[in-house]
């Protein structure tokens, strides 16, 4: 009966996601600019929702679960805890600025905005190259994790090769037809899932483990440390005050979420989104704190990897098995709405900044290559999924911090008149080498005098910005008046004749 | 205020914040405030506080330092060839 419900269950998701994906490609039109950005037009709902759920991994799930079940309470706010406030600020600090530019000269992507700031095909390439470098083994990585997931909640009736092919076919069912407002759509119908069913499952694991107040007395017996954060060597000061550096500045330059931002359809809408959007997150999290540290008493004794499967434990040893059910439609959700997001990404990288570098494609063109390349990324990852080679899985390690080196860069660009490409160019480079060489262990681990190395390499990206900008020429009055005489209209609220004339938008 | 003076405004507000999520001597704490809710130890709770925080200072940033476009900024755009699309 059970067995029944759940591929009743399971096929009505999978049936909504190939209607929302069949109906978004009816509706689209078939345009560079309406399949990669949903025509700039999402509403808030929209926007809200694409972020969240882009953002949301299956390590939202599975990771920092296990990370609670092992340093406690502490773990919310190391990992989420900065974020909750500085990852929608950076929607305001970078996305808003770009977003202007993009509706002025056109701009759909990082390498567009930046090489087009600096007036620099150079910066360009470099973005191109950095965002793709990271973001095909972060793709990788959550295929990888979603996967496991998979096999794991199905008690490994479904093995792991099978759970690769399933998660990735089924978000390019919708993703291949309708792009962005595919994926779009897709994520308010799975965001929505996920975050009602997550809220759902804790109130049951907590009435499973005799009540809220039950649970959380017995950690106070049984393991008082779980409450404090002073007495977890993995929450040291040196290392929360390093980890700020890492995922929650690094958010807004994912491609995926980037180009979300660039997709608003109006300044109010970026707004509501920043505005509300500590709540979504701080929910999300919250739950999954929860019910980590409360595994940590209701099944004690996982180490290590061991531990990140707590939140399919519990549900495996204190609910019925109608909640195996939903828990494997919100792996799907949540690992699901973020792998859509990472292929379009990269699809989109490639098929706007790099193709056009061989020859020029008209729109219809370029979304006829996109959707071969989306086929072609998602085989790509499918067999590095597979093979799980170990340089893939060592870039992934370090691909947040190397998300979050390049902020600098992008404030500096959307900030400061007198930055230049010189200096971009070397604040991209030098921090991305520093990170590497940190990372794979080249550099003796003092060298970051106890800091992760992400906070060294933040800091040289800003020192060499400002550095090298200086040492080398300024940049031309006319490239700063393209860029900062829209800021100048906007921010200081001098509203007259346009700023720009079209004939200066960047082909 | 001059937008200068806002924006100063607004970064002070990220460094409160970003002191706020720091505040490493308010850790003592952890053990001695009772549960919110019956459920919740300050290590927690703290960030649900800190949420409500986070909330507030998005809307002050908004209001203080976020001006919408005026049209012929955002209008230009549609100016573009459709081919360029």
């Amino acid at each position: 009966m059970t067995s029944i419900l759940g591929v009743g269950i399971l096929l009505t998701y999978v049936c909504v996601l190939i209607l929302l994906g069949a109906y978004g490609a009816r509706v689209g039109l078939k345009t560079r600019e309406d399949y990669f950005l949903a025509g700039r037009g999402l509403g808030s709902i929209a926007i809200f929702m694409a972020l969240f759920a882009s953002n949301i991994t299956a390590f939202t799930i599975i990771g920092h679960a296990g990370f609670a079940y092992e340093v406690g309470y502490g773990a919310y706010g190391y990992v989420i805890g900065w974020s909750i406030f500085i990852t929608p600020f950076t929607f305001y600090l970078v996305g808003y600025r770009s977003w202007l530019l993009g509706r002025r000269y056109g701009y759909a992507t990082q390498p567009q905005v930046f090489g087009g700031i600096f007036n620099s095909k150079m910066i360009a390439l470099l973005f191109l190259v950095l965002l793709l470098y990271y973001t095909l083994p972060y793709l990788v990585v959550s295929v990888i994790g979603g996967s496991l997931a998979f096999t794991t909640i199905t008690d490994g009736v479904v093995p792991y090769w099978l759970s690769s092919i399933i998660i990735i076919s089924v978000s390019l069912i919708y993703t291949l037809p309708a792009g962005m407002r595919g994926t779009v759509w897709t994520d308010i119908f799975q965001g929505t899932i996920f975050l009602v069913v997550a809220v759902l499952l804790l109130v049951a694991v907590a009435q499973a483990l005799g009540g809220f107040t039950a649970i959380t007395e017995r950690i106070m017996q049984e393991n008082p440390a779980m409450l404090q954060r002073g007495q977890s060597p993995q929450l040291a000061p040196i290392n929360w005050f390093s980890f700020s550096f890492i995922n929650s500045i690094a958010v807004i330059v994912f491609p995926q979420m980037y180009t979300r931002i660039l997709a608003a359809r109006s300044s109010s809408n970026l707004k509501r989104v920043s505005i509300y959007y500590p709540l979504a997150l701080a929910a999300i999290f919250g739950v999954s704190t929860l019910l980590g540290v409360w595994g940590s008493a209701a099944v004690p004794g996982l180490v290590g990897k061991d531990a990140d499967n707590i939140v399919p434990l519990l549900i495996h040893q204190f609910l019925s098995p109608a909640w195996m059910i939903l828990g494997l439609v919100v792996i799907l959700a949540v690992v699901k709405s973020s792998i859509d997001s990472q292929l379009l990404s990269v699809t989109h990288l490639v098929t706007d900044d790099f193709l056009p570098r061989l020859k020029r494609l008209s729109s219809q063109q370029a979304v006829f290559w996109g959707r071969i390349l989306l086929v072609v990324f998602a085989a790509v990852a499918f067999y590095i999924a597979l093979v799980r080679p170990a340089a893939i899985l060592s870039i992934a390690a370090f691909a947040f911090s190397g998300f979050s080196v390049m902020l600098p860069v992008m404030v500096g660009a959307l900030y400061w008149p007198r930055a230049n490409k010189y200096g971009a160019c070397a604040a991209l480079i030098l921090p991305a080498i520093m990170l590497h060489l940190w990372y794979l262990n080249i550099l003796p681990a003092w060298t970051t005098f106890g800091f992760m190395p992400v906070f060294p390499s933040f800091i040289l990206a800003i020192i060499t910005l400002v550095v090298v900008s200086y040492l080398t020429p300024a940049p031309p009055p006319e490239q700063r008046e393209k860029t900062f005489a829209i800021f100048d209209r906007v921010f200081n609220d001098t509203v007259n004749e346009p700023v720009v004339s079209t004939k200066d938008k960047i082909g | 205020m001059k937008f200068r003076g806002r924006l100063a405004l607004v970064g002070l507000i990220v460094l409160i914040m970003f002191i706020l999520h720091n505040s490493f001597w308010l850790w003592d704490l952890d053990a001695r405030i009772p549960l919110l809710f019956g459920f919740m130890p300050f290590a927690f709770s703290f960030y649900v506080g800190y949420t409500v925080l986070a909330l507030i200072a998005m809307k002050l940033i908004v209001a203080l330092a976020w001006p919408d476009p005026p049209a012929e900024v955002i209008e230009l755009i549609k100016e573009r060839e459709p081919s360029d699309r």
